[in-house]
């Protein structure tokens, strides 16, 4: 085999569309067969941008113009298949083949391709965006059960430590009566009352740098100082009682129900943890804890009990009223003391509180 | 739990070869080729790829509704779904996918039969 036979051989057989052509007018010079089975017209003598709309004679030589080559796309049809184009244009400056060199290239599969992977990006972004969305869902939920910071801690390390606070403030309120008030009337009209009270709780709680721990039936808990250290959990708390209690008040005036609590609150030594592996919850437990506990049990209806352990963290801002020594089991004898409003929290109108809340 | 067929065979990476094969196959079709005369098959193959990807249990799902509604008014009959299911047949098994899973795949087709065909 001669070597310009192979040349012609490889010239008819490549896949690739192959031409010359003029440089003035644009008709063909020479064409394989390949190009003629996508342009069958490629030989008559008409020029190249009359065969094929894309082509732009001008664009082309403003190109050639830079010393660049010139490419467009354009879609033919082979059979039933429609077939999308790569057509390059260059110009052969060599004095014996002067024209213009064209290669047009089967980018159907390309193109193909490149649309499904578009497709895909999107149906992944999607699908990525209702992942977060459920993230943020189960976040939202279990930001309901424990402290941010607890959370994060969880999330960044899988397990949480207990902690131990020092300086923390607990608040116990507990409902009088509330046993025989919910079976004597109807409970889902009590419940959805309690529901009313505890949401108002939480957002005088919110307000005062608080942070409720949970509800246990009718008892409502909640904390200053943890996991957020402040030195101000002794105020803070004694705030929350004060105007839980003129929140309950202001409210029997206006519902036909009373409502009557007994409020306890101390200052101590507080462990948080999460308890539980499949079913955790954020809970505290020590002796600031079991104290705050006691107290609220010992408190009159309406009345808000502390004891001398708390009494010096919350400075002269409240009115405190002094009442007798009680002894408690693992505490010794403490004495006790009345919690009233003072210039720490003045007269306000609690109303925001009173606006109920959707649930 | 085990592997889906779609992670399986490398998903959809693999299942847009088969699908380009596949419809390279039916467009070489004297039975069904016509139907694809003037489809856009950059959107044709980028549905297929999903459905087929569904088939085999990776993510994206086409409702019967759907299907029924991307075939409505193309006149398909048993001869032209039969014939479809044979070449996907045929291509999965040059991809050399199990014969069990091919299995699976046809009657995953085939319980599609009812809403693509309408005459």
């Amino acid at each position: 085999m001669n070597l310009e036979h192979f040349n012609k051989l490889l010239l008819e057989s490549a896949g690739v569309g192959l031409a010359v052509i003029d440089t003035d007018d644009l008709t063909v010079l020479f064409s394989n067969k390949r190009l003629h089975e996508w342009f069958p017209e490629v030989d008559t003598g008409v020029p190249l941008d009359d065969l094929i709309d894309e082509i732009d004679r001008d664009a082309m030589r403003e190109r050639f113009a830079k010393g660049r080559g010139y490419t467009v796309e354009a879609t033919v049809k082979a059979g039933r298949r429609s077939i999308s184009l790569a057509i390059h244009m260059s110009l052969s400056e060599a004095p014996e083949s002067a024209g213009i060199v064209v290669e047009c290239q089967n980018i159907s599969k390309i193109k193909e391709l490149e649309y499904m992977i578009e497709s895909y990006s999107t149906m992944v972004e999607k699908q990525n965006r209702s992942l977060q969305r459920e993230k943020e869902r189960v976040e939202k939920l279990l930001l309901n059960i424990m402290p941010k910071r607890i959370y994060e801690e969880l999330k960044h390390f899988g397990v949480t430590t207990p902690q131990r606070y020092d300086n923390a403030s607990v608040l116990m309120v507990d409902f009088v009566d509330f046993t025989d008030m919910a079976i004597s009337r109807d409970p889902a009209g009590i419940i959805t009352e309690l529901n009313d009270l505890f949401t108002a709780f939480d957002r005088i709680a919110e307000q005062f740098g608080c942070e409720r721990i949970k509800t246990m039936g009718d008892a409502y808990m909640a904390v200053s100082g943890i996991p957020e250290q402040t030195p101000e959990h002794a105020v803070n708390i004694a705030k929350l009682a004060i105007l839980i209690r003129r929140y309950l008040r202001r409210r029997n005036e206006a519902h036909s129900h009373e409502w009557r609590c007994r409020i306890g609150i101390n200052s101590g030594v507080v462990i948080g943890s999460i308890v539980g592996v499949q079913k955790y919850v954020y809970d505290i437990f020590g002796p600031g804890v079991n104290l705050a506990a006691r107290m609220e049990e010992l408190a009159e209806p309406m009345q808000i009990l502390l004891c001398e352990d708390m009494t010096p963290l919350i400075g002269d801002e409240f009115n405190v009223t002094e009442l007798e020594e009680v002894e408690f089991k693992g505490f010794g004898r403490k004495r006790l003391y009345q919690l009233e409003a003072g210039s720490a929290i003045m007269p306000m109108e609690p109303d925001a509180f009173m606006q109920r809340q959707p649930v | 739990m085990s592997a889906t067929m779609f992670d399986r065979y490398g998903g959809f990476a693999s299942v847009s070869k088969i699908v380009m094969a596949f419809y390279d196959r039916v467009l070489d079709s004297d039975v069904v080729g016509f139907y694809f005369e003037d489809t856009d098959m950059k959107a044709l193959i980028d549905h297929q790829t999903k459905f087929i990807s569904s088939l085999m249990g990776g993510p994206a799902s086409y409702s019967n509704d759907v299907l029924r509604r991307v075939h409505a008014g193309l006149d398909i009959d048993r001869r032209a779904f039969d014939e479809v299911v044979a070449l996907l047949v045929e291509t999965l098994e040059d991809f050399e996918i199990d014969p069990d899973d091919v299995d699976e795949i046809r009657q995953a087709m085939e319980s599609r039969a009812p809403v693509i065909i309408t005459t």
